[in-house]
């Protein structure tokens, strides 16, 4: 398995939903167009009918010019229509390209392309996290808006923006763009939105009103929501101020930030987005596979700041993520950083402490035959040095 | 990269048949709307109280079935292309895989606390960047008091690479003159080599320049003469074959131009070392590492429902299987016992026995009471026949 493949799945997934939901939604325009056009079609055959052989010319080019008048609107509407399809295929098309130069191996193009997976990885993460401001001015600058989701994020971030303010309105136009979707995942966000609105009716005491609404709208909801309708109907009962259980959580506040949270889960859910972004899933990958005792070890010289384990927030981050795996020792030297092998072979100071041979060398070459261990500052002939074995 | 190419071919298959449909409904559409608009036209040539004849009435209710058969087809055609359309989400699913979520836990990342120290990590990761309006928007959107001192270190250091970038060697000259004494205890030669560049650079514009080389060697080069003794020497004698040019010396190899690329490298080490921060970025590291890791993982994860024995990932305690970012992520020194297969632990160090081998302290343990004798306890080493007193191994630290 590539990273590619483990990790762009929503890089082409989403372009996908929306090129289907763009299909279904050219497929509806074209239907209607067409049963347009048959309309008047239908009524000059009608008007060809009418009485025998008599038909009046000045009615039946009335006629024509309707008929005309329908064809052309069904051409620009299906020239429309097509070229938006087209439009979002070719996103999908960008995308792949882009996903294609992964293959390019020359180490700049590949050093590039990752750049860009964190920019673009970044950019989702800040989106999901509501960030709009930092995502697009990160998008601008990478010219990334064309490989990242942002315009789906984008529609949410208005309906988000209605659901803090307290307004359903805008979130009840997104339930009924995509209802059939929404009814195949079993969604109950309308639903939870009537709610609400029964709820701040009943709030602001027009308790009259909030029967006729829930007359109107609760009544075609399946057997499953029967009890929360239930409850809302013994609300009707208690004033506004109620410190009774049921009632009081329904008037809560918080009941508003819970609709915005499962309206962003149920947007996830629309594009078949997973409910993690694929930032935080490499993060904890990346992690784990970084992550050695030594990083938590208690004296602090076990650390190594290059280590981005043993940098303090990551530190922390990890700290409760699983250890890399290893059956087989990897020894590297402090000092200079190489690993150690049968090239560069481990040796240990008189203290305990195991450095490279290469760089011990060096050295005591350098102070006349002596060398000093990095941690303890102890001064050592080099000739008390030595080798250790490690299968 | 085939399972690019295979989402690819679908969607060049929805590219061509939208392109064919589109324009297939522009010329019939254009064909059906001429046909009607010369009909109306002969119509209306006609005087205004003429009556249709039978034959005129058998063209229009032809041109009307015409008509309603060709937009309904029209329609169904579009219809038709639904199952090309699907065929490319299927490719995608069946190429890509939608649940790589599947090994890693929700909660590590959660709750405000978390959502903050990750926060930092990225705004500091784009001022390491040079991004800094960036990370000040994020700083500004997330809430993170941004402290002018972290940001301090990463603008200057930016801008002197992007001078050295530019052949420019002012700025870091005057910052390791600055830094000069924490430089020397890192064992640094950074000044000396920035000198010794400006000096090839003098060199290298010919004879006209001696004057100020032999000065500026005397001014600058002197005081390393101690430490780098053998290069300054070499770098004295370009100057015996300046007339004749440096290229055809023994010397040519201090025009080679990756001096410069190094000197960028030497710089971005040095200072990062001397403020103690790590030369990549810490961010870009791990996800490059999880990148890797990741498939490995989700493999894994698999085989491992495939043979139900999921429970043996708690993903608490150690990843399943060894995963090789390669020599560059290699930060820490990993001792695996031998013998236990195990990562050695602050409970569990490693000893060496007095042969030189290294062993763990728990295999040590056992490998004694196994031979325990009731008098004195004598260990064979595992690897060689060296027999000895375990007493006598002893705690090393890698």
């Amino acid at each position: 398995m590539s990273d590619v493949k483990s990790l762009e799945h929503p890089t082409l997934k989403v372009p996908y939903e929306l090129l289907n939901k763009k299909f279904r939604s050219a497929q509806k325009t074209l239907d209607r167009e067409v049963s347009h056009v048959q309309a008047a079609t239908n009524e000059l055959e009608k008007g060809l009918k009418t009485d025998g052989t008599n038909v009046a010319t000045g009615e039946i080019t009335r006629l024509l010019g309707g008929v005309v008048a329908r064809l052309q609107v069904l051409k620009r509407k299906a020239e429309e229509s097509i070229a938006e399809e087209l439009q979002a295929g070719m996103v999908c098309k960008r995308r792949l390209d882009h996903l294609k130069e992964h293959a390019n191996t020359a180490p700049s193009a590949v050093n590039q392309w990752r750049r860009q997976r964190l920019d673009r990885m970044l950019v989702e993460y800040f989106l999901r996290k509501g960030y709009y401001k930092t995502a697009m001015k990160l998008a601008d600058s990478g010219e990334l808006c064309d490989l990242t989701n942002i315009d789906v994020f984008m529609v949410s971030r208005e309906v988000e923006k209605s659901l803090a303010n307290h307004e359903t309105a805008r979130c009840l136009g997104w339930c009924h763009d995509n209802r059939s979707k929404l009814r195949k995942l079993g969604s109950t966000m309308e639903f939870n939105l009537r709610v609400q609105e029964f709820i701040e009716l009943v709030r602001a005491d027009r308790r009259l009103d909030a029967v006729k609404h829930a007359r109107k709208c609760f009544a075609n909801y399946d057997d499953y929501q029967l009890q929360e309708i239930q409850c809302c109907m013994g609300q009707l009962a208690f004033p506004a101020n109620t410190y009774l259980s049921p009632y009081k959580h329904l008037l809560d506040e918080k009941r508003w930030d819970r609709l915005i949270e499962q309206f962003r889960h149920e947007n996830y859910r629309l594009f078949q987005l997973a409910s993690q972004s694929v930032f935080t899933v490499a993060l904890q990958a990346g992690l784990s596979a970084l992550k050695t005792p030594q990083c938590y070890s208690a004296n602090r010289e076990g650390r190594n700041p290059s280590c981005p384990v043993c940098n303090e927030a990551l530190n922390e981050l990890a700290a409760s993520l699983p250890f890399a795996h290893c059956s087989q020792s990897r020894l590297v030297c402090t000092i200079s950083g190489k690993p150690l092998n049968e090239h560069n072979q481990p040796m240990m100071m008189p203290n305990g402490y195991v450095y490279g041979e290469r760089a011990l060398e060096k050295m005591a070459q350098e102070n006349n035959g002596s060398v000093t261990c990095p941690k303890t500052k102890e001064v050592f002939p080099y000739k008390k040095i030595e080798k250790v074995f490690v299968m | 990269m085939e399972a690019c190419n295979a989402v690819e071919r679908e969607v060049d298959k929805v590219l061509l048949k939208f392109g064919a449909i589109n324009e297939h409904a522009g010329t019939v559409l254009r064909d059906l709307i001429n046909h009607i608009e010369s009909l109306k036209k002969e119509l209306e040539e006609a005087p205004s109280d003429h009556e249709l004849t039978p034959g005129q009435v058998q063209v229009l209710k032809q041109a009307m079935t015409k008509v309603r058969d060709t937009v309904q087809r029209l329609a169904t055609d579009h219809r038709d292309l639904h199952s090309t359309v699907s065929k490319v989400g299927k490719a995608i699913d069946r190429n890509f895989i939608a649940d790589f979520a599947s090994t890693s836990r929700e909660d590590v990342f959660s709750g405000p606390e978390k959502t903050h120290l990750l926060n930092e990590v990225i705004c500091r990761h784009f001022y390491r960047q040079g991004m800094f309006d960036i990370a000040d928007e994020l700083a500004a959107e997330a809430s993170i008091e941004s402290d002018e001192g972290s940001k301090e270190p990463f603008a200057g250091l930016n801008h002197i690479l992007d001078c050295l970038k530019q052949r420019n060697l002012e700025p870091a000259l005057e910052w390791a003159r600055h830094f000069r004494e924490p430089l020397l205890a890192m064992d640094s030669s950074l000044e000396f080599k920035l000198h010794r560049l400006h000096f090839i650079r003098l060199v290298q514009q010919g004879p006209s320049k001696q004057a100020e080389a032999i000065m500026y060697a005397r001014k600058h080069l002197t005081e390393f003469v101690s430490r780098h003794e053998k290069e300054v020497q070499s770098l004295m004698g370009t100057l015996l074959y300046l007339p004749n040019g440096i290229q055809s010396s023994p010397y040519s190899h201090l025009l080679d131009p990756t001096l410069w690329l190094d000197i960028h490298d030497v710089f971005a080490k040095d200072a990062c070392m001397l403020f103690g921060l790590s030369v990549d970025s810490p961010l870009s590291v791990c996800i490059n590492a999880g990148c890797t890791a990741l498939p490995a993982l989700l493999n894994i994860k698999q085989v491992m429902q495939q043979r139900q024995v999921t429970g043996i990932w708690n993903g608490k305690d150690e990843l399943p299987i060894e995963i090789d970012l390669g020599k560059q992520s290699q930060y820490h020194s990993v001792f695996a016992c031998p013998i236990l297969r195990q990562q050695s632990t602050e409970n569990n160090p490693p000893m060496k026995l007095v042969c030189g081998h290294v062993i763990s302290r728990d295999a040590l343990n056992k490998l004694t009471s196994a031979n325990k004798n009731q008098f004195i306890s004598r260990l064979k080493c595992p690897y060689c026949p060296v027999e000895q007193n375990p007493e006598d191994a002893r705690l090393i630290y890698f």
